[in-house]
């Protein structure tokens, strides 16, 4: 038998294929970006037909996969949970049209959070939807829950939601392969207008229908038992339960465990948090004399319990309302819960540790581009250029191109260039004419950046635009750009230009320059703002553009520079302040800056940003 | 639940979940469940990198403070950072110079816990063998030879032949070996 150990994404895409899954879409997002690669690998390693896209945004990708789905093939679209958010459009609306293949959502949660801008909760889009949810342990369940919500999709015709969090998603697993084979399903699309283009009238009889599946469902949940299920002994009572789901289950009967008290304080277990098992619940409840609700991240099970009196949560101030639920977490929750209730609390974690290290004053590591990272170079010459300017930027490495003094603002998606159109109208109705430097990637220009620049050009906003484009998606792991033409599976897609889609959203001024010169991103940034305040003005576009080190790791640089740094240094620390490459640090035994060679990328562009002239480079021969 | 619960540390770059791949495959192969957890997107670049590994029978994937029996650091200040995570008789692996490791502040709480640390230079090494990249495996090496752990030194070199890439497999192999008679020699003193 094959075995082998998966992501909890690579489990996922696993049980994709042995349902037979036929169309996966997804926009990349940590943590869900590695589903569709893992999903390619195993179409390539079995030879299978799946249709794989990286789609433009999560709506597109959604609205692919529900097209596919009332064909009757099965489908799934892959997402991060803030991606949910730009496809919830179609989540809403499709829950009253329904499903004819399986349609599975894949959400991944991010409580921390590690990689987001929320710590919102898949489970109450969900809800919020009235769709089903599926919540797994890891990354087994997740595989195994896949297959399931393609079923119950199929079963009552509605789409279902996947809710893994970061650590099902992220989390390595010993996997037993099962069988994969080629769906063959056709596609056939039956039309019914009153259904897929339904008018008002007919929504209400559409939502009627999505309650009465709702209550099947629930029905069916209850009955679940291999993901929700309690261990009460049958006629006892218990001054105790807890009821979890998701990740904290897994952590929870983890701690019971080691602490031996498996047996004296019952578990619930929701595997289906919406609709949800009621009756389950009650039967749990009624057991015990209070129960503890501890779900990530928000509050769902904690309301639909019914018995108010008996359940402690984040409600009760027992569980914190923010952050991951990592083991020491639980670990305290549980004891806080227990010394109240005057039962026997579990071993004390100790706290000496955490003591000692804030007396070692270790480095602090705050995230930051790499070393030759080509957005550093870009807003050392924007913040040069106009210092006084509003940076509005957005989601991608470069939101960190905060370190650099130059990211004021990242709301969202697409919102650099909203924002920026939104800054400059707030001023210039007091007749303040405010500089505005918007940024943003390559791949979020794709994904959300048109819209809000024909809107920006259409309106008569003035600021400039820089585009970074690194030619690729680099923060969720190098996917391909619409711009490479390169498509999910490898395979050749048509390239859409960069230039002709900002052109296409009205914009007159477009230049384009390698970032690396300083001096000629300068001057183009100095020409855009001559535009930009010209009578005949408006949205002036740079193109940014120089390859990804990560992504291009043989091509980035073609002319490696061996640089060093020489006595003229003055210390003056210009250098790490305004361009903080991590290569460069302050030597103490030297007395001035020096290079780390060892994560030197030989880019060169410092030796353009020194002041003094004291970063140089060397003659190799 | 028994596992063994490992915490793997250092910067983006070292090599953290090669290392935790190659222990998590070689325990595999032996019968062993495997769970484990690692750190991807904003979090990855620049800063701080943790694998978690649990090895047997184990539920999450998070190692609980106060739980790891091995950690294996490739930074000297991450080790530190992760030092919560000890178990009472826990052992340590850092790539540090022995002569300074580890630090006077640390000392008293390493042996109140009984904590065994041991300090390879795995960093030069590896720069010595012309591959300043792989400190990981000169770790994995010199955390071998004293047969800690589910893993044996010919079972780590088996699970390094098949998961390195064919290009880099000798030069893999090598580092480790020199990891490794580092730590014999120090067993054997
Ligand atoms: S991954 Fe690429 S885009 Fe991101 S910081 Fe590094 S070089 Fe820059
Ligand atoms: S050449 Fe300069 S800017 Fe480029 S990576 Fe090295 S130190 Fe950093």
């Amino acid at each position: 038998m094959r075995e082998e150990i998966l992501l909890g994404n690579g489990a996922i895409a696993l049980g994709l294929v042995e349902a037979g899954c036929q169309v996966v879409t997804s926009y990349p997002g940590t943590p869900s970006s590695e589903i569709l690669p893992e999903v390619v690998r195993l179409v390539k390693s079995e030879k299978l037909d799946t249709y794989v896209e990286w789609s433009t945004n999560e709506k597109v990708a959604f609205d692919n996969a529900f097209a596919a789905s009332i064909t009757g093939k099965r489908a799934a679209c892959c997402m991060k949970q803030v991606g949910l958010n730009v496809a919830a459009d179609s989540l809403m609306s499709s829950a009253y049209l329904g499903a004819v293949g399986g349609l599975l959502i894949i959400s991944a949660d991010d409580p921390g959070p590690h990689s987001s801008q929320t710590e919102q909760d898949t489970r109450f889009m969900a809800r919020l939807a009235k769709v089903p949810v599926l919540d797994p342990s890891n990354p087994q369940e997740a595989r195994e829950m896949v297959g399931l919500g393609l079923e119950i999709s199929e079963e009552f015709r509605v789409p279902v939601v996947l809710r893994p969090a970061i650590r099902v998603c992220h989390a390595r697993q010993n996997i037993a392969f099962g069988k994969i084979e080629k769906n063959q399903s056709k596609s056939v699309f039956q039309k019914d207008p009153m259904r897929w283009a339904a008018t008002p009238r007919f929504r209400l009889i559409l939502h009627g229908e999505l309650n009465k599946k709702l209550d099947q469902i629930g029905e069916k949940f209850e009955g679940l038992s291999r993901y929700n299920f309690h261990n009460l002994q049958p006629g006892t009572s218990y001054p105790l339960g807890i009821v979890t789901g998701g990740v904290p289950y897994a952590v929870i009967v983890d701690i019971l465990s080691e602490e031996g008290r498996s047996s004296d304080i019952p578990v619930l277990k929701i595997g289906t948090p919406f609709p949800f098992p009621q009756k389950l619940a009650d039967e749990f409840v009624s057991a015990c004399e209070k129960v503890l609700v501890v779900e990530e991240t928000d509050t769902l099970i904690e309301y639909l319990l019914r018995d108010r009196h008996k359940v402690l949560g984040r409600l009760s101030g027992h569980v914190p309302k923010e952050g991951e639920l990592v083991p020491g977490v639980v670990h305290e929750i549980l004891n806080k819960v227990l010394r109240d209730l005057g039962m026997e609390a579990l071993q004390e974690d100790d706290t000496e540790a955490a003591e000692l290290l804030k007396t070692l004053n270790l480095p602090v590591r705050k995230p930051t581009l790499c070393p030759g990272c080509p957005h550093r170079a870009a807003f050392f010459a924007i913040r040069k250029t106009r210092p006084k300017a509003i940076f509005t930027s957005d989601i991608g490495c470069y939101t960190l191109g905060v370190n650099l003094g130059a990211v004021d603002t990242c709301l969202d998606m697409g919102a650099a260039i909203t924002m920026a159109s939104g800054f400059y109208h707030a001023f210039e109705q007091d007749g303040v004419e405010k500089p505005i430097v918007a940024t943003i990637g390559d791949s979020t220009f794709f994904h959300s950046g048109t819209a809000g620049l024909l809107n920006a050009v259409y309106n008569g906003a003035r600021f400039i635009l820089v585009i970074l484009d690194n030619l690729t998606t680099a923060m969720t792991g190098m996917q391909p750009t619409p711009s490479l033409g390169i498509r999910a599976d490898g395979s050749e897609g048509k390239a859409i230009s960069l230039e002709r889609a900002v052109a296409g959203c009205g914009v007159d001024f477009i230049e384009v320059v390698d970032p690396y010169n300083i001096k000629e991103m300068t001057q183009a940034i100095k020409k855009a703002t001559q535009y930009v305040s010209e009578p005949q003005g408006g949205v002036a576009v740079i193109i940014s553009r120089h390859p990804c080190l990560i992504a291009y790791r043989d091509e980035a640089i073609p002319e490696k520079k061996i640089v060093t740094v020489s006595d003229d240094c003055e210390d003056c620390n210009f250098c790490i302040d305004r361009f903080e490459c991590p290569a460069l640090y302050h030597d103490q035994e030297l007395g001035r800056i020096n290079i780390n060679r060892q994560i030197c990328s030989n880019c060169g562009v410092c030796v353009q940003i020194c002041p003094k002239g004291a970063i140089v480079e060397v003659d190799e021969s | 639940m028994d596992s063994v619960d490992i915490v793997l540390c250092g910067l983006g770059g070292q090599g953290i979940l090669f290392m935790t791949r190659v222990i998590a495959q070689a325990a595999l192969d032996k019968g062993l469940n495997i769970m484990g957890a690692e750190t991807h997107g904003m979090a990855q670049r620049g800063g701080s990198v943790v694998s978690h590994l649990r090895l047997g029978q184990a539920q999450g994937s998070l190692v609980r403070t106060g739980s790891a029996h091995f950690l294996l650091g490739l930074d000297e200040n991450e080790a530190y950072r992760n030092l919560p995570f000890l178990a009472k008789g826990a052992s340590m692996y850092v790539n540090a110079d022995p002569k300074n490791f580890p630090r006077q502040e640390v000392r008293d709480f390493l042996a109140k816990r009984n904590v065994t640390y041991h300090a390879i230079p795995a960093g030069n090494i590896a720069m010595a063998l012309s591959a300043p990249q792989s400190s990981n495996l000169a770790l994995l090496g010199y955390f071998s030879a004293f047969s800690e752990g589910p893993v044996s030194k010919g079972e780590f070199v088996a699970t390094i032949e098949r998961l390195s890439p064919e290009r880099y497999r000798e030069k893999n192999l090598e580092i480790f070996e020199a990891g490794l008679s580092r730590g014999l020699e120090e067993k054997g003193a």
